[in-house]
């Protein structure tokens, strides 16, 4: 996962400050979402190292499908990635282009697992305690998992807030045994 | 043993009463991959160097590789359990173990956990086990001896307290007994001393353990193990435990001997973890920081000033200086001195102690190479009569060195040169001593005294030994007073000098030998 991430940094990198200079931050993030995907489907999957497919042949079809949003510099860096065999780290370089295009923002993505479903008002005060502690944006995504008995657990990057029962009860049983 | 039910659920109660759950924010992130006890670690963007890293199951982890996407980490201990998946928490804690008197008489591991099946170690304090040696300002130079109680050491190659003196030689030359030896004859002296066992057989650990028992030396001894089946990882801390055990007496005032036992198996495991890390080899394979991880360690070994002892123990303990002597082993191959290894451990102490086989299977016990043995610093802390007799005891034997070989090839010497010969033959045969046999002061300088003297220049070389053997039973039973005043004032004065001369011509005279 780390080597994926090393060798797709540098094209998210470039892309992310090609697309801020233009300002389509917005329009890029959408585009390479879409070619994600297209690259992520089983049937193109197989064309990537096919040796009978050209890279032009493949930018072709990528931009194709993945529309004309983001002109002709987006047709070039697919191509590129054509060209040097990458097209197959474009998942990884979308996620890495949402991280720069967050932190740019200042947006922050924040998931919170409950164990009971949590109502609008508590999501409301979740959020502004949030935006406060991260002095960013925060965007709340919300899952229910009944295993954690009670309370929730907040997620922010690789910041966790612990709060539920089931972990508490782990670090009893340590206590206990140790 | 018979537990009550009522007591575990009693105890439980208790330990539930006393339990406090904090939520707290951790960095977290996920294992990519375990390998022979090295974890890569995906995410935890805010671990620190050298951070413990909680992983599933109590189990702990050092973090050593901060890299771009991921965290390289040793596991401390077990990793069957672990699998790629697993959640890896930070825990904001640079390792650390207990310390404190509490050790003393115990046999722990390298996180300062017992092994002895004594129970567990209450200590009160924890501290690091990385830590900066104390600044030139907080330190004093070396002025008080450490007696080994071995004759050729303390004549020839002092060691003062605060000092790193290295014992070095190959496989089986006495290196062990020599560092066991000097920890009973701390008994009377009030040195606290730590062994620290990294990479060796568990039985010749449980022997250590067991002879520092028979000899009333365990008291005042901590003994932490990293035996050859620990991992890796473990062997490499457990100097830096040890040494952190030690620097807790030198902080309060107190005097502290070190043993590390030895640190070449310590350079062996942490050659493997930087090579599992995938850090680039360098000479031998060592990573490129061996240097430093020697240097660090023993620049930790110090005699600090009384001011520092004030600071460091926040008033607690005033008017005392404390010291931590560090005694380096280091094994050999072949006695290549030249390998990568002990040519740096040489430039970092403060002197070797060189071993020898040739000297050890000709039956010269410690096998001691006078000829390259120093102390650089040592001089400073030895006992006045020691040093006034020892004197003479490194001259017999330089010359002796010198003739020896020359004389191999003359057939008849004039007197002079066979005078010189035979004195330095008899200085070599007093210079012998057995193993858990250490010598006060007053003893030794009675033995060197004698043979400086010429008394023993009558006595037949074989029988040298029991000559000496003799004259100290001699000295023991008729001349007790004699040695209790040495040993209370031990200057070479001239009424110690006309009453050791009585002592040994009184022997002479019974012609008991």
């Amino acid at each position: 996962m780390a080597d994926r991430l090393t060798i797709a940094r540098p094209y998210a990198r470039a892309a992310f400050e090609e697309a801020r200079e233009r300002q389509r931050l917005a329009a890029w993030s959408e585009s390479l979402h879409t070619a994600a995907q297209v690259v992520q489907d089983p049937r193109v999957r197989t064309l990537l190292g096919n040796p009978h497919v050209t890279a032009e042949q493949l930018a072709q079809l990528v931009t194709g499908i993945a529309g004309p949003k983001v002109g002709e510099e987006g047709a070039n860096f697919v191509r590129t990635l054509a060209d040097n065999h990458r097209l197959e780290f474009l998942p990884e370089i979308t996620t890495l282009f949402d991280t720069f295009k967050d932190a740019a923002e200042g947006v922050a993505d924040v998931t919170l697992t409950s164990a009971a479903a949590v109502d609008a008002a508590q999501r409301g005060k979740l959020s502004a305690a949030l935006e406060k502690r991260l002095k960013r944006q925060v965007r709340l995504h919300c899952r229910v998992d009944p295993a954690l008995i009670g309370g929730a657990v907040l997620r922010a990057g690789d910041l966790v807030i612990d709060g539920s029962l089931s972990t508490r009860l782990e670090h009893i049983a340590y206590a206990l045994t140790a | 043993m018979a537990i009550k039910a009522t007591e575990i659920s009693d105890l439980i109660k208790q330990r539930i009463e006393g339990f406090q759950s904090v939520t707290e924010a951790r960095n977290v992130g996920t294992i990519m991959s375990v390998t022979d006890g090295i974890t890569r670690i995906h995410g935890l963007a805010d671990a620190r160097y050298g951070e413990m890293l909680e992983f599933p199951g109590n189990t702990f982890g050092l973090a050593l590789n901060l890299e771009q996407d991921s965290v390289g980490a040793v596991v401390l201990g077990e990793y069957k359990h672990l699998t790629e998946g697993d959640t890896v928490k930070t825990t904001n804690r640079i390792l650390e173990v207990p310390v404190g008197p509490e050790l003393l008489g115990r046999v722990v591991d390298a996180l300062g956990v017992p092994i002895d099946g004594r129970g567990p170690v209450r200590c009160a304090r924890t501290a690091p086990i990385e830590r900066v040696a104390p600044g030139v300002i907080y330190r004093q130079s070396v002025s008080q001896p450490v007696q080994t109680g071995y004759k050729a050491i303390d004549a020839m190659v002092p060691i003062g307290r605060g000092q790193r003196e290295l014992i070095i030689g190959d496989r089986q030359t006495g290196k062990t007994a020599l560092a066991v030896d000097t920890i009973i004859n701390q008994k009377s002296s009030g040195i606290k001393c730590i062994y620290v066992a990294i990479g060796q057989k568990q039985s010749t650990i449980a022997n250590v353990v067991r002879k520092l028992e028979e000899h009333g030396a365990l008291a005042h001894t901590v003994v932490v193990t990293a035996s050859a089946s620990t991992p890796a990882a473990l062997q490499y801390i457990a100097a830096y435990s040890g040494c952190t055990m030690g620097e807790y007496f030198m902080e309060n005032g107190e005097d502290a001997l070190i043993i590390y036992d030895d640190l070449s198996k310590q350079a062996v495991a942490y050659r493997q973890i930087a090579l599992l890390l995938r850090r680039p080899p360098g000479r031998e394979a060592f990573p490129g920081d061996v240097f430093y991880l020697h240097s660090r360690l023993l620049e930790r070994s110090a005699r600090v000033n009384q001011e520092y002892v004030e600071k460091v123990s926040q008033g607690r303990v005033k008017g005392r200086t404390g010291s931590l002597t560090g005694l380096p082993i280091i094994e050999t191959q072949a006695g290549d001195v030249t390998a990568f290894v002990p040519t740096n451990v040489i430039s970092i102490t403060d002197g070797q102690i060189f071993l020898e086989t040739d000297l050890f299977n000709a039956g010269i016990r410690p096998a001691m190479n006078a000829g390259i043995s120093v102390s650089r610093v040592g001089g400073a802390a030895q006992t006045d009569i020691i040093k006034k007799l020892g004197g003479g005891i490194r001259l017999a034997l330089a010359q002796y060195r010198e003739l020896a070989a020359f004389s191999q090839f003359a057939s008849d010497l004039d007197e002079a040169t066979r005078k010189q010969l035979e004195r330095g033959q008899r200085v070599t045969e007093v210079m012998k001593q057995k193993q858990y046999a250490p010598m006060s002061v007053a003893e030794m300088a009675l033995s060197i005294y004698a043979v400086n003297n010429g008394y023993m220049d009558k006595v037949e070389l074989k029988k040298v030994v029991a000559f000496e053997a003799a004259l100290q039973a001699f000295a023991h039973t008729n001349y007790k007073s004699m040695l209790d005043e040495i040993n209370a004032l031990p200057k070479l004065s001239e009424d110690n000098e006309a009453a050791m001369k009585k002592c040994i011509e009184d022997f002479v005279a019974t012609g008991t030998y």
